[in-house]
């Protein structure tokens, strides 16, 4: 890829939104059918980032374990963790997924930390642990970049998937290739700039998929605090808390199901009641 | 072996030379690059930050802007703050309202003087990872940056990663031979190419002071009028003719 070539893979969800027309819908498929009176409950959402600020009133007690990877002479290991965040990113999606669901229990997986040497390692190996535990919601709102990792990326992505683990993981605008985001089995989520946390867009050009709001979101942030952020990492947890709404009402669905869910539900323009799925808080 | 040795020392000494006489080039890329975003998008200021290991450190290179200046010098840990986290992740961010996160506040000011209001950053990406990190501090005319701005300031920083990678390539030869001798003869143990690399490197800008200065002294003459270029230009001439004179006399005695 040139630079000529750089990705905007926000550029649909803005300005080229005609392209987003969708005539097919599924029918009886509806905002209120897929998750309608849905609350997250039943579902665990592991966030593999920065950490989570447990203590944090916007994460109201929500968090149920945190775990860090340690890389050991034996390789990378996961042991528990601190309540604690490095940066607060992790925390800003703890936020956003408890906007939308409530009632999730969130699971931080913490694999940014002191030690920058063999991060992408870290980070597969906080993914493969989060597979292990049979985590049914993964927000990913970093990739990597590593040749070397890539075939480690894809067998944990086709693990995810056949085990129906829904990773929702946020696109990357950068003319270099990124894992596991460009896979087709996860939810790959760019932003639009829509101040609604409901509106979703499906993108039938991938390797995006999803549009979701990333522009100046408000969100809880480190020691307590809060800000305002933009970015394809606030896109992301809002897709992931729509996932987490739609399995805690229809357990047991396959990424694949959820993601025609969505893509059937979206605010798209399409033939039929067009923009009729306006924001509604379930 | 010698023969292949002298060839090396030969290379290292003439990109070296290159090298002396152009100043740094890198650092003049990135601060164009700077310069340029922070009059696009008509901020504070703008700075780029490369990633130095030993002890790992995001290395504050160049800024531009009224608020700029400050920055320069700076070193922070690469496992904090917003451009750690970009750093880290590769993820370009914004955040604007930082004014609310006091710890954000504190540190910011203690080590540039400068509190943003917003800030906007994007990781300087290659094929081998992340090098540095770009980031804008508080646009005049919006509080807070919008879609466009972001994909914006990802153009900029390929631009900066590209410029990175074009220099330093010729900065460090040592690393450059190392590539070079290796792909050549892949058959070279790490221990092989190291010694071929140092024997053609080392002390390369210590060794012969007096023509290191000299290198320096042409250096300086870049900023010449092209009547003093020639003026420069016939000194030399005068002193390369005596000292051929003075050999030929040497050799005919």
């Amino acid at each position: 890829m040139t630079s000529s070539e750089l990705p905007a893979w926000s550029e649909p969800f803005t300005n080229r939104r005609r392209d987003l027309h969708r005539p097919l819908r599924l029918k009886g498929v509806t905002r209120e059918w897929a998750w309608g009176g849905s609350t997250g409950a039943g579902v665990r959402v592991g966030i593999i980032d920065s950490g989570l600020e447990n203590a944090h009133p916007k994460l109201r007690g929500r968090v149920v374990e945190n775990v860090t990877v340690e890389m050991t002479d034996d390789g990378p290991t996961v042991v528990p963790d601190g309540p604690v965040d490095m940066f607060g990113h992790g925390t800003a999606c703890g936020d956003i997924i408890l906007s939308l669901a409530p009632d999730v229990e969130l699971v931080s997986i913490r694999v940014l930390g002191a030690d920058l040497r063999g991060k992408g390692t870290a980070f597969a190996a906080g993914l493969e642990w989060a597979i292990e535990q049979n985590i049914q919601v993964c927000n990913l709102s970093l990739s990597s970049k590593s040749e070397s990792l890539y075939p480690v990326f894809h067998d944990l992505a086709d693990r995810a998937y056949f085990q129906s683990t829904a990773l929702i993981s946020a696109a990357n605008n950068v003319p270099a290739p990124s894992y596991p985001s460009l896979f087709s089995s996860v939810f790959s989520v760019a932003a639009h700039a829509e101040p609604d946390p409901w509106r979703i867009y499906y993108n039938p050009a991938p390797p995006v998929e999803f549009g979701a709001w990333g522009v100046d979101v408000p969100i809880a942030w480190k020691d307590g605090g809060s800000t305002v952020a933009t970015g394809n990492s606030f896109a992301a947890p809002h897709v992931a808390g729509l996932v987490a709404l739609i399995l805690s009402k229809h357990p047991g669905l396959s990424p694949f199901e959820v993601k025609a869910i969505l893509a059937s539900v979206a605010d798209n323009p399409g033939r039929r009641h067009p923009w009729r799925h306006r924001a509604t808080a379930p | 072996m010698d023969a292949a040795i002298a060839a090396l020392v030969a290379a290292s000494r003439r990109s070296a030379v290159g090298r002396r006489l152009q100043g740094d080039v890198e650092t003049r890329l990135l601060q164009s690059i700077v310069d340029a975003t922070v009059r696009l998008f008509d901020a504070e200021a703008a700075s780029i930050a490369l990633f130095e290991p030993d002890p790992d450190r995001l290395e504050f290179r160049v800024a531009a802007g009224e608020q700029g200046a400050g920055a320069i010098g700076l070193s922070v840990p690469p496992t904090q703050g917003i451009a750690g986290f970009v750093y880290s992740t590769g993820q370009a961010l914004a955040l604007s309202d930082v004014a609310n996160d006091p710890r954000f506040n504190r540190d910011a000011a203690e080590q540039t003087g400068y509190v943003p209001r917003s800030i906007a950053a994007a990781p300087l990406l290659d094929e081998h990872g992340t090098q540095g990190v770009l980031q804008v501090l508080d646009k005049h005319s919006s509080p807070t940056f919008s879609l466009r701005d972001m994909e914006l300031l990802a153009v900029f920083a390929r631009q900066a990663t590209v410029a990175i990678a074009a220099t330093r390539v010729q900065r460090d030869t040592a690393r450059l031979l190392r590539s070079v001798l290796v792909d050549l003869a892949p058959d070279l143990t790490e221990e092989q190419a190291d010694a071929a690399v140092s024997a053609a490197t080392q002390r390369l800008d210590g060794e012969d002071d007096a023509f290191w200065g000299l290198v320096d002294q042409i250096a300086r003459l870049r900023g010449l009028t092209d009547r003093e270029t020639s003026l420069v230009g016939a000194i030399l001439e005068t002193v390369a003719a005596h000292a051929e004179r003075t050999q030929r006399g040497r050799i005919g005695r």
